[in-house]
């Protein structure tokens, strides 16, 4: 059994992790391209949303590579992401792709069965909690990395450094190992020339979870925001989101997304499906820690939509600069938004220093134009 | 007497006899929004976001109507009435939106309905909306109970007569059948028009495309001409399982009428209805494999022009009239 997964940033890592101890063997497929989402947008309808044809794309990438098995979680619930893969399933089999798709649909019990065949408990079970350790791993080493970024003197050093961090990260078999991944990573990523830090503002990324994590689809916007000298701040991860169910998480409304639940109650109280309860959360949360906050969602997304209308009224105040994602979002326009909204925020944040009256064409250049 | 405002969109279409019989036995008056003009999309669309679907601006724009009228608005976040199925993102944030979009609206009376929390939620939730207007709580289980049966009344109206929501409506609560409404005279061409009733039914969303129908001498059938178990297990048969409340009102009306001996089907979804652009797909492809009825799709969005809408009806009839001759050439 040749098992695939569509992709979804570097978490590759942790799939592959998982496959480790298990008997059927796992496909990666390559790293989405604009070729996964040309592919993904011509078999879709034309009103589905950016993850669903991105993830259709990499499924016919995998199958191209010789997978016979698809994994695609779903749910129940309000957000389109639960009928995903039932009517990817639809689609691939209308191309005439011959394999097997696993979901929730089938059951846990079958679900499970068909995963685990063939591999025994007693290894797969740690081989399990290892993966978890890499997650969150995976989850870690970005924070350092969105702090260094936002004042190295190189551009892209940085960035170098996590991307070659990741194929150790993947070799790396036992606990031992991951510490000194990590330790060999802030190791290095302390070593790049830095300039002073002041000047450097805080930015939340907050948003649907596919868009949020899968650097093609965001257009790379945590690099850029980076080069733009601002300190990226991301909560939503999948190792917060696999926390989640964690019971004592839940028992003591602990973690980031009960925070943000709470937080958001006045404005919105119950669950609308995707991570929109969380993103208004997340703007009422951080209006007095972060300097600004950049909302992420495909077009037309449901959950998105309605937080967006709900986010804008709050009575915390924080500047949002909401971006939408197709398949037609160009990168230019991406990046002058965000110079924008960048620059929008360090004249705020000058204001009440330098007085009403500052002159906002003169003075400390903030370099953001030259930059690139 | 205290007056509840209830805008004419969304679940209106399918729970307002339910819902005025509650209030009127609690001793409140019921006021209904005036039907969608386009002031309404014009004052509502300004409220939201640009990409919020056309019908949840129109809702905002029934809610602005009303203000000043009434001294309530009843705006119900009803997630699930189906175990592990849940309605649109759009109507679990319906209420939420609305204070948000519109701060200057009168209270909004707001009941959780979740069948996936239990029975006893649901009672509370009764309650606590029914403690508005009276502190009996006999009074309220009265109401609760006549709303229910009012609610069966109405189904079984649409489902074994045949009539569309309008029409049960207007026959449920005594006022006379709108005019658009009126049944044509016998004919033998038969038309399914699927899609959610709040398009449908809504004169000015959807260009008035059920009449139109009509006026060409057409029988028209819509989803709540079918019975529940119908809708249920044509979705079961095409995709397993129920993921949104509304899904039987497209995959389940759809499945069913294709494989009926219906002379059309065409289907009406608002541009950005995020379950429809999947569900929609989902019949499209099964109109495609089984390639016996002629399907057409309409969106539709605030800039839809009524012309092109026309245009496509009348290219769609033509078809099925020259397949019909065809057929009767054939046999003859």
């Amino acid at each position: 059994m040749r098992v695939s997964f569509p992709t979804m940033g570097d978490y590759w890592v942790f799939t592959k992790a998982i496959f480790d101890k298990l008997a059927s063997e796992l496909v990666v497929p390559p790293p989405v391209s604009q070729r996964t989402l040309t592919l993904g947008v011509k078999y879709s309808p034309e009103g589905a949303c950016l993850p669903f044809k991105i993830t259709l794309g990499s499924m016919i990438e995998a199958l191209e590579l010789g997978a016979d098995t698809i994994i695609m979680p779903g749910n129940y619930g309000p957000c389109r992401f639960g009928y995903y893969h039932r009517l990817q399933e639809e689609i691939l089999r209308d191309l005439g792709y011959k394999f097997q798709m696993i979901n929730e649909s089938m059951g846990i019990r079958r679900m499970a069965a068909s995963i685990f065949k063939g591999s025994r408990l007693s290894e797969f079970l740690p081989g399990l909690i290892f993966s978890l350790a890499k997650l969150k791993l995976l989850d870690e080493l970005p924070h350092t990395l969105y702090r260094i970024r936002a004042i190295e003197q190189e551009v892209g050093s940085a960035t170098r450094i996590y991307k070659d961090t990741l194929k150790p990260l993947d070799k790396a078999k036992s606990y031992r190992e991951l510490r000194q991944v990590k330790k060999e990573y802030l190791k290095k990523l302390g070593s790049i020339p830095t300039r002073s830090s002041d000047g450097v503002v805080k930015v939340g990324i907050t948003g649907e979870i596919y868009v949020v994590l899968e650097p093609f689809a965001n257009m790379e916007i945590e690099i850029e925001l980076g080069k733009l000298g601002v300190e990226v701040r991301r909560p939503i991860s999948l190792w917060e989101f696999v926390s989640n169910f964690n019971p004592l998480v839940i028992a003591f409304g602990l973690g980031e997304r009960r925070r943000c639940y709470r937080a958001a109650r006045p404005y919105l109280s119950c669950h609308i499906g995707g991570d929109g309860w969380q993103s208004v959360g997340e703007k009422v949360l951080h209006a007095k820690d972060w300097h600004g906050m950049v909302h992420l969602e495909p077009f037309g997304c449901l959950p998105e939509t309605v937080a967006r209308n709900i986010m804008s009224k709050t009575k915390e105040e924080l500047p949002v600069l909401n971006l939408i994602y197709d398949e037609h979002t160009g990168k230019a326009g991406v990046i002058s938004r965000l110079e924008a909204f960048v620059d929008m925020i360090r004249r705020q944040k000058r204001k009440p220093a330098e007085g009403k009256r500052s002159n906002l064409t003169g003075g400390r250049a903030h370099g953001s134009l030259s930059r690139h | 007497m205290i007056k509840v405002g209830i805008p004419r969109a969304l679940l209106y279409y399918q729970y307002y006899p339910m819902w005025r019989t509650f209030f009127e036995e609690l001793g409140a008056e019921a006021i209904v929004s005036p039907v969608t003009s386009r002031v309404m999309l014009q004052e509502g669309g300004a409220r939201v976001v640009a990409d919020t679907c056309l019908p949840v601006k129109i809702f905002i724009g029934h809610v602005l109507s009303l203000i000043g009228n009434c001294d309530f608005i009843f705006i119900p976040t009803i997630r699930s009435i189906r175990k592990n199925t849940y309605n649109c993102s759009k109507f679990l944030g319906l209420s939420a939106m609305t204070r948000a979009a519109v701060p200057e609206a009168p209270p909004i009376l707001d009941i959780m309905v979740d069948v996936n929390k239990g029975r006893l939620r649901l009672y509370q939730a009764i309650y606590r909306l029914g403690k508005n207007f009276t502190p009996y709580p006999h009074k309220i289980r009265q109401a609760s109970l006549d709303a229910w049966r009012t609610q069966l009344k109405y189904r079984y109206m649409m489902s074994n007569r045949g009539l569309t929501q309008p029409q049960a409506i207007a026959k449920v609560l005594g006022t006379s059948t709108p005019e658009s409404q009126v049944e044509s005279p016998e004919t033998k061409t038969t038309i399914a028009v699927i899609g959610h009733p709040y398009l449908l039914h809504d004169d000015f969303i959807s260009h008035r495309i059920i009449p139109r129908l009509k006026q060409a001498n057409v029988k028209v059938l819509t989803p709540e001409m079918l019975a529940d178990t119908t809708l249920e297990s044509a979705v079961m048969k095409v995709m397993g399982r129920i993921q949104w409340t509304c899904e039987s009102e497209i995959v389940g009306a759809g499945e069913h009428y294709l494989r009926s001996d219906v002379d059309g089907v065409i289907n009406v979804m608002a541009f950005g209805c995020g379950p429809d652009s999947l569900m929609m797909d989902v019949i499209r492809r099964q109109a495609t494999r089984l390639r016996s009825t002629p399907f057409m799709n309409l969106t539709i969005d605030e800039h839809t022009s009524e012309v092109g809408i026309i245009t496509r009806l009348e290219a769609f009839m033509d078809m099925i009239y020259r397949k019909q001759r065809a057929r009767v050439a054939v046999c003859g």
